[in-house]
């Protein structure tokens, strides 16, 4: 019977030391010391040893299962220790489930960006109407009816039954309609920022659509001056694409600010060496704007006495450009998932 | 240059010269001439402009007749003069290549020495055959309109009304400003002229040029207005190179027909203006430095400058002119950067926009898988039509681009539709919250949706949008209609929104056939919710504090009749007891709806009892309200 006890032993000990996995550990468990185990058989069998050799046999018995628990749990923890070391191969480059999230518009996007940096220079949005006055959109910008500069902008108009009068009823062409709304409602001292969509009669292209969106700025103060211009675009240009771009400024002219100014980005993608995208000159016109003309203060009834202000307007669709490289405007009003997705 | 305002475009080599192309703003008409260009360069680089003046006329030989009636509303000033003796024949080769130069054709020694002087001087002019002026007598006015017009070009034109005219005592023979007629014009045969310069009305002549949609480079010219005060300059020198090249003998006094004298005029520019304008101070004597290479002719005086405006800078009005003429010669990159140093106004301005709450709207969206679009505001009749619309409830354009683009839109939707051609993918969501455009008697009013239109996912997908934002909005007890005003929607299935009688949301399917006017199928989903009025009933969220004892959770299985509302009996059983935290649909298999129920008592754990109450209660109020009955299985 001894003998019995130490073999099925030695036979539990060796199959516990070639164990691979914690279960088959179990499995071997069971076998021997569960309810039917042959450990558990064989303790049965105490009846058939007579009186004298009970104790012995006991004794051999619970030497035996010790030492197999024992082995058990030092086989566990070795296979546990193992584990955890870098023997196992687990694939980590497995791409994960697609995600289900959607994408916002890259117009959203960067006019998120471009009302941060405004508001932390100060600047109030507004929303005013896209059907405009002729009113606002020309003559309170000292553009009166017939000025060649209408050229520039033309004008889609729209049909009110005749309960307004003939061309006074448009869609905005810039913008800057708003300046006249909001100056003729408020005293300065203020600083308004106005995104918004523009209509204008153009051919379409590649760069150019009849729909465009603009983010117009205008501050009126006291004592504002040209070099808080030129410092207001130079700061919303590096915040916008990065310290290190290089900007000009060059003068222009439009009706409603006095002096005028044309700032040129250098290009972004090719870095002023000239390339497709700025059209071989290396830099692209970006931001007009200027000093407002004191004809529009006084058309607000402001004293141009004591405030004076500046202008700038910047086009929302040439920062996403710019910004992404995106060559056709039309990209932007494509519902085409495998545009929106890129963003 | 184009620091300075005169934008190079390009310079070429043409025949051994280089040849500048330049893009001349609206203010500066005097850019658009050899001299104004030179003039600019030499202020910016301080050197001298070398230009000879014309020798003064000689008193003429002979006095032929001729009468000029002019009318101040249409010519400020008419000057001109007869010659005698002269013989047309091709230009010497120095004044042909000059124009071809221009990228113009010569045409005979008269004709280009009119355009030499335009070119040069920015100041148009005209040469009449003067034998071809019936009545020797010149009448400018306005045409009744339809009158016939032949150009020099050998074009014939209708005349609009009002369009500005030259007649003789017989016959119309000048387009002012635009171009000359054929009738007047010069011949190889002519030995007679009448070169004449005249100032017209700007607003006419773009008014004319834009009716008949005929321009040339006098009528650019003129619409900017050229220099006033250079039109005796103008003739003069016409006249010498006629005399020279033509040999043309004077042979009337100068006529100068003008409103007022045009002369250069006096403005002062004080340094304090201009040092706010500019916000640096420029030393004074760089100011008086720059206003004189400009031709400002200054004068110091005490606290600015007194400066007299040659008269081809008819755009320097008042001091901010002369801010900029400063500001651009010194060099806009040379100026410091500040930022404005004035306190934040926390007044809230007129049309002030908060976009928080749209902002909120697309972070759902994006969050529930949808991508966000923008398309255009304007659509044709046919879009409007095909998504089951009226052309006539739209906002109308009077010039569209073309009739795709006639309309502005009143619902997202329909722009939305053709997306679903576009893309290919089996699953689509794509969403837009932006301005809609509706004309109520007269008034035109602006207003913000969302919408959304889906592809290829289930009913129930579709609707956890909406629920999704109802409930983060915390907008509860709002009506639900099983029917809907919107023309796109599926008549069976179609709802709308309601609460305290504004439409919050219609939503459905997309009406087949809408659908078969697009030639799509498949099953298509579209809401549409009004910004304004989801903000106008959204709350905050009142924090419920987290029990601590743990609430029982139930299913509860009912077979119900056809036509149950489910979203109904949520709402009735969810708000059946107070101790009912929420109820959720769990499962749904033919007529067997599994409910879960969270039952809680914020105060005590309930008892087996005390839910079995509650239960009791429910069952039978579903049995009395909606005829279920329990899944015992």
């Amino acid at each position: 019977m001894q003998d019995e006890i130490i073999s099925l032993k030695n036979e539990a000990l060796a199959q516990i030391s070639s164990v691979a996995s914690v279960t088959e550990l179990e499995e071997i468990r069971a076998a021997y010391l569960g309810r039917n185990g042959k450990f558990t058989l064989l303790a049965k069998k105490i009846i058939d040893i007579p009186p004298e050799g009970r104790k012995t046999f006991g004794i051999t018995l619970n030497e035996s299962k010790i030492a197999i628990e024992n082995l058990i749990s030092d086989k566990k923890q070795e296979l546990f220790k193992k584990s955890t070391e870098k023997r196992i191969w687990f694939d980590m480059s497995m791409p994960g489930t697609i995600s289900e999230i959607g994408h916002y518009h890259p117009m959203t996007i960067v006019l998120k960006e471009v009302k941060q940096i405004f508001n932390y220079l100060g600047y109030q949005v507004a929303d005013g109407p896209e059907i405009e006055n002729d009113y606002y959109n020309f003559e309170a910008l000292n553009i009166p009816k017939d000025h060649p500069s209408r050229d520039t902008q033309m004008t889609f108009y729209v049909e009110t039954g005749g309960t307004k009068p003939a061309g006074e009823t448009i869609l905005r062409t810039q913008t800057s309609a708003m300046q006249g709304r909001v100056m003729s409602k408020m005293k300065p001292p203020f600083k308004v920022l106005v995104p918004g969509r523009n209509f204008r009669y153009e051919q379409v292209d590649a760069s150019h659509g009849f729909e465009f969106w603009q983010v117009e700025g205008f501050v009126v103060d006291e004592n504002i001056h040209l070099t808080d211009l030129f410092g207001t675009i130079n700061y919303v240009l590096q915040k916008l694409f990065g310290k290190d771009i290089k900007t000009r400024f060059a003068t222009t002219n439009f009706p409603f600010v006095e002096p005028g100014v044309d700032t040129y980005l250098q290009c972004t993608i090719c870095k002023g060496k000239g390339c497709s995208f700025c059209k071989g000159t290396g830099w692209s016109e970006i931001m007009p704007a200027g000093m407002i003309h004191p004809n529009v203060l006084k058309e607000a009834k402001i004293d141009t006495k004591k405030w004076n202000g500046f202008a700038f307007a910047i086009g929302l669709s040439r920062i996403v450009n710019l910004r992404y490289q995106i060559k056709d405007l039309r990209t932007l009003t494509t519902p085409d998932m495998r545009i929106l997705s890129q963003f | 240059m184009t620091e300075a305002g005169l934008t190079c475009e390009s310079v070429k080599e043409i025949n051994g010269e280089q040849v500048l192309d330049v893009e001349v703003t609206a203010n500066r008409p005097d850019w658009m001439s050899v001299l104004g260009v030179a003039r600019e360069v030499a202020a910016i680089q301080g050197l001298p402009t070398k230009f000879n003046e014309p020798k003064k006329l000689p008193k003429p030989s002979k006095s032929l007749p001729i009468k000029l009636n002019i009318d101040f509303e249409l010519f400020d000033r008419w000057v001109g003069v007869v010659m005698t003796n002269i013989q047309i024949k091709p230009s010497p080769k120095w004044l042909q290549d000059k124009i071809l130069s221009m990228n113009a054709r010569p045409i005979n020694n008269i004709i280009d020495i009119t355009n030499y002087v335009m070119y040069m001087l920015g100041i148009p002019m005209h040469a009449f055959d003067y034998d071809e002026i019936r009545g020797t007598e010149m009448t400018v006015l306005k045409a009744k309109g339809g009158e016939d017009f032949t150009s020099v070009d050998s074009l014939s034109y209708k005349l609009p009304k009002d369009a500005m005219i030259i007649r003789d005592t017989e016959r119309l023979i000048d387009l002012a400003g635009i171009k000359g007629g054929l009738n007047s014009g010069i011949k190889n045969e002519t030995n007679k002229v009448f070169l004449h310069v005249t100032i017209n009305n700007p607003v006419s002549i773009r008014r004319t040029s834009i009716k008949l949609g005929l321009r040339s480079e006098a009528s650019a010219i003129y619409e900017r207005v050229p220099d006033k005060g250079g039109v005796l300059r103008a003739l003069t020198l016409a006249a010498n190179l006629a005399m020279e090249l033509a040999g043309g003998k004077i042979s009337s006094e100068i006529i100068d027909i003008k409103k007022s004298k045009f002369e250069p005029w006096k403005l002062i520019l004080t340094f304090e203006r201009l040092n706010r304008v500019l916000g640096i101070k420029i030393p004074e004597k760089d100011v008086f430095k720059i206003l004189s290479k400009l031709n400002f002719s200054p004068l110091k005086i005490k606290g600015g400058i007194d400066c007299t405006i040659p008269t081809y800078r008819g755009d320097i009005k008042i001091e901010e002119d002369l801010a900029e003429e400063v500001a651009r010669i010194y060099g806009y990159n040379k100026f410091p950067m500040t930022l404005p140093s004035g306190a934040t106004n926390p007044l809230e301005i007129p049309y002030y926009f908060d976009d928080t709450f749209i902002n909120g709207l697309k972070e759902m969206m994006v969050a529930s898988g949808y991508t966000e679009t923008m398309t255009l505001s304007l659509l044709s009749k046919e879009l409007i039509e095909k998504a089951g619309g009226k052309a006539e409830n739209h906002v109308k354009l009077i010039n569209p681009v073309s009739s795709d683009y006639e309309y502005l839109r009143t619902s997202l939707v329909p722009s939305l539709i053709p997306a679903l051609k576009l893309n290919n993918t089996e699953k689509l969501c794509l969403f837009e919250i932006d301005k809609v455009y509706q004309k109520n008697s007269g008034k035109f009013d602006e207003v913000y949706k969302i919408a959304a239109i889906t592809r290829g996912i289930t009913f129930r997908q579709f609707k956890s949008i909406i629920d999704l934002i109802l409930s983060r909005l915390n907008i509860r007890n709002y009506k639900v209609e099983f029917d809907s005003t919107k023309s796109y929607l599926h008549p069976s299935i179609s709802s709308s929104i309601s609460l305290n009688k504004k439409i919050l949301i219609d939503y459905g399917q997309l009406h087949p056939e809408v659908l078969e006017g697009f030639k799509l199928d498949g099953e298509v989903f579209v809401f549409e919710g009004d910004v304004s009025n989801l903000k106008l009933f959204t709350k905050n969220s009142v924090f419920k504090s987290v029990p601590e004892n743990p609430p029982q959770i139930e299913d509860l299985t009912l077979v119900l009749p056809e036509k149950t509302r489910i979203g109904e009996i949520l709402n009735l059983v969810s708000d059946f007891s107070n101790l009912i935290d929420h109820v959720e649909l769990k499962d749904v298999y033919k007529d067997s709806y599994t409910f879960r129920i969270w039952y809680q008592d914020a105060e005590k754990t309930l008892t087996n009892l005390d839910v079995e109450n509650i239960r009791n209660g429910i069952i039978a109020f579903v049995k009395t309200k909606f005829g279920a009955t329990i899944n015992e299985g």
